[in-house]
């Protein structure tokens, strides 16, 4: 075989695999930073230009959207403005902020009114693998005066 | 186990270039992109992993195909122009249906939903891709192209090739292209109404990379200028936690079957949305909605 002997080793001698592998292994690793880099570009470019926070007009118009054909009958804005929560019929309409966008999804109202509170925030139950918990920065939580 | 040349490998210095371009030019208002810290960490992991998660079940597929490849109908050489324009049509017209399947069955959906999970439309999102989608078998729709006597290695280049067409289109820099592009490729526009989670765009524009394919099932749905695209889920992820994007459809197709066994065909197969008593939305429920709720105003105007 060409090259074959002093000069050159033999093909059968050569770990190919462990080549293949940190071949791989290489192409992983700089796939890795490549992802770290593009993450902290988005980061930077991003930087100050976050989602408004919620304000009446703008929750209506999200919810109308997400619950076509539901009338809501009171909204509670999260002080902090990352999300809202409005009661229509028997239901619990819940927005909450994911990242600059939003995740809707709608519980019993009892749910909503019995869940937990804490340093005032309201930690309602989803019952969604998908969207475990909402948390609202709603101080005066329960309301008082409705009826249930 | 992958072929010789693997188009999307190739590619990827390519990907990671375009997107940080697309990420500067963006910030510099001088192309339309929307990103997100977050929702790019988790489109460029869910993309990094989805490589180590496909070597996985790669060697099955590729050793299926060798297999069919045995006791194939006809011998379909590589080198010949014409057997390259038959293998790019049929895979793409394999690809369509991999990928209406994809969006129209749960058990294919539960691996496909991670690619439009993300609410916003860029390249990073082309790069959002499945860790399941092995497991889930699509794979097996391939097979007949090596039955037919593709080898496995042409099929497998024309797959990357395919992959490699569809990533550009995740884009919202590209506004629309020439008309006769438009008619016969999927393109930005295309590909954009269907990331939309607008009832009137929901489950069309299934295409790769022809368009003609859904112009001929019945599937396509032009971007209109009066209704803007809103991407995502048509309920939304509530969570960044990787794990739960990645699986979130598994575990409650899992929690439904063992709440309700006797309906597990339904669970699996079904369409995603659908419940014995139809307390949940599915696709065809929302556009039905939709459409009723567009004729509502004109009759009342009547």
């Amino acid at each position: 075989m060409r090259g074959e002997g002093f000069f050159l080793t033999p093909p059968k001698a050569r770990p190919r695999f462990r080549l293949v592998n940190a071949a791989a292994l290489i192409q992983l690793a700089v796939s890795a930073a490549a992802v770290a880099l593009m993450v902290a570009l988005a980061a930077w470019a991003t930087r100050g230009r976050g989602a408004p926070p919620l304000d009446q007009a703008a929750a209506r118009a999200l919810l109308a959207d997400e619950f076509p054909g539901r009338r809501v009958e009171r909204l509670w804005l999260a002080a902090d403005g990352r999300g809202a929560l409005a009661k229509a019929g028997e239901a619990a309409l819940v927005l909450t902020r994911m990242g600059d966008g939003y995740a809707a999804r709608h519980v019993p109202w009892d749910r909503a009114q019995a869940a937990r509170v804490e340093d005032g925030r309201v930690f309602i139950p989803l019952s969604d693998v998908a969207a475990p918990r909402a948390v609202l920065a709603l101080p005066d939580w329960p309301p008082k005066g409705l009826a249930t | 186990m992958k072929a010789a040349i693997d188009p999307v490998t190739l590619a990827t210095p390519f990907f990671i270039a375009t997107v940080i371009l697309e990420i500067v030019l963006a910030r510099f208002g001088a192309l339309k992109a929307h990103y997100e810290t977050k929702d790019t960490a988790i489109s460029l992991t869910m993309g990094l992993v989805s490589s180590v998660a496909g070597l996985l079940t790669a060697g099955a597929s590729f050793a299926a195909a060798v297999w069919i490849y045995q006791h194939r109908i006809f011998t379909i050489p590589m080198t010949a122009v014409w057997a390259w324009v038959l293998v790019f049509l049929l895979e793409d017209l394999t690809y369509y249906w991999f990928h209406r399947l994809s969006h129209e069955r749960r058990f294919w959906w539960a691996a496909h939903v991670n690619h439009h999970s993300s609410q916003h439309y860029n390249l990073s999102t082309a790069l959002r891709q499945t860790w399941t989608g092995g497991v889930a078998g699509t794979w097996l729709l391939w097979l007949p192209l090596s039955l037919i006597g593709f080898p496995p290695a042409m099929v497998a280049i024309q797959k990357g090739v395919s992959l490699v067409y569809q990533y550009w289109i995740h884009t919202e820099a590209i506004r629309r292209l020439p008309r006769p592009i438009e008619a016969v490729f999927n393109t930005p526009s295309h590909h954009r109404v269907h990331h939309a989670r607008n009832p009137r765009y929901l489950d069309r524009n299934y295409a790769g990379i022809l368009i003609v394919w859904d112009r001929m099932f019945g599937t396509f749905q032009p971007e209109l200028d009066e209704e803007a695209c809103r991407y995502g889920l048509v309920h939304n992820l509530g969570t960044f936690n990787i794990l739960r994007v990645a699986f979130h459809e598994w575990i409650g197709m899992a929690q439904d079957i063992v709440r309700q066994p006797r309906h597990v065909l339904g669970w699996l197969f079904g369409p995603p949305g659908w419940t014995p008593d139809g307390s949940r939305d599915t696709s065809a429920r929302l556009k039905a909605e939709w459409a009723a709720r567009q004729a509502a105003p004109e009759r009342e105007a009547a």
